[in-house]
């Protein structure tokens, strides 16, 4: 692919404005809070569509029109059977505990509801997490520009680095957001005129539907069997995996993204912010699967479009590349080009605003230097953004060096992760819920999903103490780690609680179900309430997987 | 607080206005698959998009005074 003088123009008025909206942000930036928190004075909408944007990295945007292009519609269950309801159900049943609890940050909720160690836990690990899976997209953004446009490497990485904390250290989480935002609207912009090309030159859905086998247009009907459907999975791994426990313990309890509700200016505005995002989330599929499932259908047409391909088999990855730069010409592929980098940057952001607040908050604050004023807090949060973008840097370098210890850490945070929206439910919704049944919970439940790992195959993975059980494909195994590892974590911390001293319910106020005078909406407009949006979003979740069925 | 719409709007607008001098000083750009004037659509869109923000940020200028 090669760009035009005009695309390169393009990018650069894209860095500056980023760096532009960081500094004209710098002033903002008076205290700790203003620069970790926001000073919780950001607009619902602006928080509502960062909350979307934070999530919305290169690495999404290129695998989801791999996924489509692989395994057609069906990815769009990661958005109205996965995210869609957890961002409801965050909205309207979690987030009054997070933002009225006044905790400033997940680890931090953790602290107040159970106690120390449980906080250090989900802290310590959120904290490698977020440097690891900001390096990683690093890497896969240089790789795919290295590959698409000759660029090196090298310059990708530490350019794109350069400017995510250029900004972000100027503005802080402010400036991190407003700039989401802003790549949020290029991310639309520059991909939907791609997306509706595609499919018209695919002849329409039905003219797609006609060329690909039927298992790509359709999303639950060939759902029944593992073995009717390319994704290798059914209906119960799909809905209580990954609709319920990945999804709502990716998007109720990662600090990625409850920090940008949590910076929204009031309570109201922190409950409505997943919510006002799960519309546009849910129609996310139609800009980033659906290209992937025209380039299937044009590569049938002998429209000229192949599949990108690699050591004989087809290099999905490429297939958003590939299409842009059949169908933009120079000036728009600029643009299409920018809002690759944009949504990496959108991504990098998010882990980096995230990993400074809860080291400095629950790392740094609570176990080096607990009485330090303010001014020297800000200064550590600072410092540890530098930090944080370093270590990101080192770790795409690493990736890049040895691929298989990528793959190992990304295993093992998985089983970190798969558990925790237990201790969550359980910790917000029963006033029983104690401490030690929590830290036990999380632990058997990570233990749980490593075992389940090393006693089942999958195309090849995991069965490392022996092979029980054969799934057809590596994410069904993935879908029932983490049933196991929620169900373990679920009953060992009911169990472990039953059996030691809870708290006083007089301590828990603001932080459990029943024990929290929860923010009363009565006179207010239903479209500004809770409840009736969250119901009416649900309504339109539920039509479209009806529509695409 | 800055007002978002701002910078957004005058990014989306210079977009736009980038994309239409394409179309003007480079009329026969045309990408391998697609026979559609793809900058000149999508400049007009961009521009507005700007100029709509800009909008919206002077009329909530006006109401605040």
């Amino acid at each position: 692919m090669n760009l035009a003088p005009v695309d390169y123009c393009i990018l650069a008025v894209y860095f500056a404005f980023v760096l532009g909206i960081g500094w004209k942000l710098r002033r903002k930036v008076h205290t700790s809070g203003d620069f970790l928190l926001s000073g919780r004075a950001v607009p619902v909408w602006i928080t509502s569509l960062a909350f979307l944007a934070a999530n919305l990295g290169a690495q999404e945007l290129v695998g989801m029109s791999a996924s489509g292009a692989k395994y057609g519609i069906m990815t769009a269950h990661f958005y109205w059977v996965g995210a869609v309801p957890a961002m409801l159900f965050v909205g309207v049943f979690m987030m009054p505990f997070y933002y009225g609890s006044r905790a400033r940050s997940v680890p931090e909720y953790l602290k107040l509801r159970f106690d120390e160690k449980t906080r250090a836990f989900n802290a310590l690990t959120f904290a490698v997490m977020t440097i690891f899976s900001s390096g990683i997209s690093m890497y896969a953004l240089g790789l795919l520009l290295e590959l698409v446009l000759g660029w090196s490497f090298t310059a990708s990485v530490l350019c794109s680095a350069a400017i995510v904390l250029a900004y972000t250290f100027l503005g802080g989480l402010t400036s991190a957001i407003y700039n989401e935002v802003l790549q949020f609207f290029l991310i639309v912009i520059g991909f939907a005129p791609l997306s509706i090309m595609a499919v018209a030159k695919a002849g329409g859905w039905s003219g797609m539907a006609s060329r690909i086998p039927a298992v790509m247009t359709h999303s639950w009907k060939y759902i029944g069997s593992a073995s009717q459907n390319p994704m290798g999975i059914e209906i119960f791994g799909l809905v209580a995996g990954l609709g319920f426990v990945l999804s709502f313990g990716y998007w109720c309890t990662d600090f990625l993204v409850v920090q940008r509700a949590m910076a929204a200016e009031s309570m109201s505005a922190a409950r409505r912010t997943p919510l006002l995002a799960a519309i546009p989330k849910m129609l996310m599929p139609f800009i980033v699967i659906v290209p992937g499932i025209a380039a299937l259908a044009l590569s049938q047409m002998g429209t000229g479009y192949a599949l990108p391909m690699k050591n004989g088999g087809p290099d999905y990855d490429q297939v958003l590349t590939t299409l842009m730069a059949q169908f933009y010409p120079a000036g728009m592929l600029g643009v299409g080009l920018t809002a690759l980098m944009a949504s990496f940057m959108s991504g990098m952001a998010g882990n980096v605003t995230a990993f400074n607040t809860v080291f400095t908050f629950d790392i740094y604050q609570s176990y080096i230097n607990r009485h330090a004023p303010d001014r020297h807090y800000l200064t550590v949060g600072r410092i540890t953004t530098i930090a944080g973008v370093a270590l990101s840097i080192a770790t795409a370098y690493l990736a890049q060096h040895y691929n298989n210890i990528m793959d190992l850490l990304q295993l093992v945070f998985g089983f970190v992760n798969a558990p925790l929206f237990a201790t969550f439910l359980l910790g917000m919704f029963w006033k029983r819920t104690t401490g030690h049944g929590a830290f036990v919970g999380l632990i058997s439940g990570t233990v749980a999903a490593a075992l389940t790992h090393g006693l089942t195959v999958a195309e090849g993975k995991g069965g490392w103490i022996a092979g029980l059980h054969q799934f057809p494909s590596v994410m069904a195994q993935n879908f029932w780690i983490a049933i196991f590892a929620w169900t373990s974590c679920f009953v060992i911390t009911v169990l472990v609680s039953v059996v030691t001293q809870p708290r006083a319910e007089k301590e828990l106020g603001g932080l459990v179900y029943g024990l929290t005078t929860l923010p009363s909406d009565e006179g207010v407009v239903w479209y500004l309430r809770p409840v009736p949006v969250a119901l009416a979003i649900g309504a339109l979740a539920v039509l479209l997987n009806i529509w695409f069925a | 607080m800055l007002d978002l719409r701002i910078p957004s709007g005058f990014f989306f607008s210079l977009l736009g206005l980038i994309l239409l001098a394409m179309r003007i000083f480079a009329p026969g750009t045309h990408a391998a698959l697609s026979g559609t004037d793809v900058n000149l659509y999508c400049g007009i869109f961009m521009l507005a998009f700007g100029v709509f923000l800009l909008w919206l940020s002077r009329r909530a200028a006006r109401g605040r005074r």
